[in-house]
């Protein structure tokens, strides 16, 4: 179980094949738990399971701790490292930007974590931030990709506080930048952002994760600031959920 | 109460003002030091007792951004807020504060700290290994020497000095033998007991009886009282962690890890070196040592980097954590050659910029999780 800012998901996975069997989410909201045991049984009906199929369960996530129905909790890093080796055997790094937090995560060659960075204390460079600047700007999120392709002259966004960003964004608006160069300049902003806190880039596989890797446009600001090609993940949203899942179903030895 | 004698450093600050208000009242003087490079054997030798100042306090920092700079660092600001707000006993008992210019934020801060209490400030060379550097690190001694004299009306001999750093030796003998008992496979102690053993008041003769008394105790502590062995032998470098910003020993020791050793001001970093007593020039002596204090202020600062790696093997460190105080430039400048060091000795490193608020402890400690996830990892 991966507990979001913004979302939570599950995924179910085979403790003697670990394939992922189903995958699900929800939205976020005040009684996490609750809603993390709804979605958990929904799944389970759907695939025909009990609770007593259940060997063990990891929870991850800035709700980890919160969530009633987990054996134990493991930070979100270590899980999506997991996950996305799970999914992508020869992962170098992974960029991982959720709801309210960016990370750069290095890998060593047995998919353990090496080093990792993760920004501080404010949204800057996350899910959140692109939602501010999507809703100000009355572009859904989803279509942000397709408007910064169609920019001529990306702006430059200096302020890489969500709230300062937005009135810096109401500034650019009123000097005639156009919706296009806006949304290019300020993926360009957080892909440098994260660049910036890699550190050393790897030779590797680099792999991208997270909500916002369902953003088009953000993977090509990535690799562009990074110099480097970037991968999106096969399933972005999921690989928190199940490398929690990897990891409880190693911790049971595999047991039926 | 706790074993081993350990509660008697709990109401460390109660003896500390107790005493201090005794010495006040008999027209002791009482000195105010506000960095590890003033030689409290100076202070010493002239029958006074130096207290340290350094602010841990969050709640003074709102009215030191009155008139500093919100971005300079919280244990400057922490301690100006002291002084404005008339919070500090011993800073009001104080009848001299002897500063130096270690950093700018310091220095600047003990202009405006001047203008409510008498101050002598040392000019400290940066240059640790130029001959220059350490003359004119001893003129400032010097001259502390004599500002002592004519104000306090009493003659420093150089006998007087060598008993100061006798006893100064005889403290810093005792703190360190408390901390190298951390490099046992079992630690005695969690490194927030060991950061509690110490005083604001230099060479108390109860507290040097008390360091001792634990000295004693310790090695019989029974396993149920010790953390766990199993812990993440974490070393701490960086920044102090003065009295009031302990949340960050607790912090890293929320998740089953021990803080074996504390390069810092708060830790070891002061008390690994003894001064020679028997020198010729006692002096001379003291400012040897005090100037090769490894502080990031120092450039270039390669001791600091060559202790870490002796205390890395020393302490069996599995990862290397460093504490960065927000708005302290040059610590977070070396923290990149922590870094490399880390990555040399094949450790984990984590660095953490943070300041006195609790309100990014849930994300210091997912940082610190996932550090320590990791190092599990690599025992299997």
């Amino acid at each position: 179980m991966d507990a979001g800012s913004r979302a939570i998901k599950i995924a179910l996975l085979d403790t003697r094949t670990r394939a992922v069997v189903a995958t699900g989410s929800c939205d976020q909201g005040i009684n996490q738990s609750a809603l993390a045991s709804d979605l958990l049984a929904r799944l389970l009906a759907e695939q025909g399971l009990d609770a007593g199929s259940i060997a063990a369960t990891v929870a991850t996530g800035y709700g980890r701790h919160a969530v009633a129905a987990a054996d134990r909790a493991v930070t979100e890093i270590t899980c999506h490292a997991t996950g996305v080796y799970h999914l992508h055997a020869d992962v170098a790094a992974v960029i991982d930007i959720g709801g309210q937090d960016s990370k750069f995560i290095h890998l060593g060659t047995n998919g353990l974590v090496v080093d990792f960075s993760m920004n501080d204390r404010c949204a800057a460079g996350t899910g959140r931030f692109l939602e501010v600047v999507a809703q100000r700007l009355d572009v859904p999120i989803a279509s942000l990709g397709e408007h910064a392709r169609r920019a001529d002259k990306p702006a430059s966004i200096s302020s890489m506080c969500v709230v300062f960003a937005e009135s810096e964004l109401i500034g650019l608006l009123a000097s005639g930048t156009s919706r296009e160069n806006i949304i290019a300049g300020v993926c360009r902003a957080i892909a440098q952002r994260i660049a910036a806190m890699a550190g050393r880039i790897p030779a590797g596989k680099i792999v991208f994760t997270g909500g916002v890797a369902r953003v088009a446009g953000m993977r090509d600001a990535l690799a562009e600031a990074l110099r480097h090609p970037v991968t999106v993940a096969s399933d972005p949203c999921m690989t928190g959920a199940i490398g929690a899942a990897i990891i409880a179903a190693r911790e049971n030895g595999g047991s039926e | 109460m706790k074993d081993c004698g350990l509660d008697w450093f709990e109401e460390m600050v109660e003896h500390c003002y107790q005493k201090a208000t005794e010495f006040h009242e008999a027209g002791t003087p009482i000195i105010g030091i506000l960095c590890e490079y003033t030689p409290r054997e100076l202070i010493l030798a002239a029958g006074a007792w130096p207290v340290c100042l350094c602010g841990g306090d969050a709640d003074m920092i709102p009215a030191a951004e009155t008139l500093l700079p919100a971005g300079i660092c919280p244990l400057i600001k922490s301690t100006f807020g002291y002084s404005l707000n008339q919070a500090n006993p011993f800073l009001e008992m104080a009848s001299l504060l002897v500063a130096e210019t270690t950093c700018d934020g310091k220095k600047k801060m003990y202009e405006r700290l001047a203008e409510r209490h008498p101050m002598h400030v040392l000019e400290l060379p940066q240059k640790t290994g130029d001959p220059d550097a350490r003359i004119h690190w001893i003129r400032e001694l010097q001259k502390l020497r004599t500002v002592l004299e004519e104000r306090f009306n009493v003659a420093i001999t150089d006998e007087r000095l060598r008993d100061a750093i006798r006893l100064m030796n005889r403290e810093r003998r005792l703190r360190r033998a408390l901390a190298q008992e951390m490099r046992s496979a079992t630690p005695p102690l969690s490194g927030r007991e060991l950061l509690d053993l110490k005083s604001l008041i230099a060479c108390l003769p109860d507290d040097l009886a008390a360091y001792e008394r634990i000295a004693g105790a310790l090695p019989g502590r029974p396993a149920d009282a010790r953390p766990s062995p199993d812990n993440v032998r974490v070393l701490l470098t960086g920044v102090p962690v003065p009295h009031g910003a302990e949340r960050i020993l607790d912090l890293l020791e929320a998740d089953h890890a021990t803080v074996v050793c504390q390069e810092n001001c708060t830790g070891i970093k002061p008390v690994t070196e003894e001064v020679d007593a028997e020198a010729d020039d006692p002096l001379t002596a003291l400012a040897d040592v005090y100037l090769h204090l490894p502080c990031s202020v120092m450039t270039p600062n390669s001791e600091r980097m060559r202790r870490l790696g002796e205390l890395a093997r020393e302490y069996r460190a599995e990862c290397v954590v460093e504490l960065i105080w927000h708005g302290c430039l040059t610590y977070d400048i070396e923290a990149a050659y922590t870094r490399e060091l880390a990555a040399q000795f094949g450790l984990p490193y984590l660095r953490i910029e943070t300041d006195y608020s609790p309100n990014d402890d849930a994300r210091i400690a997912l940082r610190l999780g996932a550090l320590y996830e990791t190092v599990r990892a690599a025992r299997r």
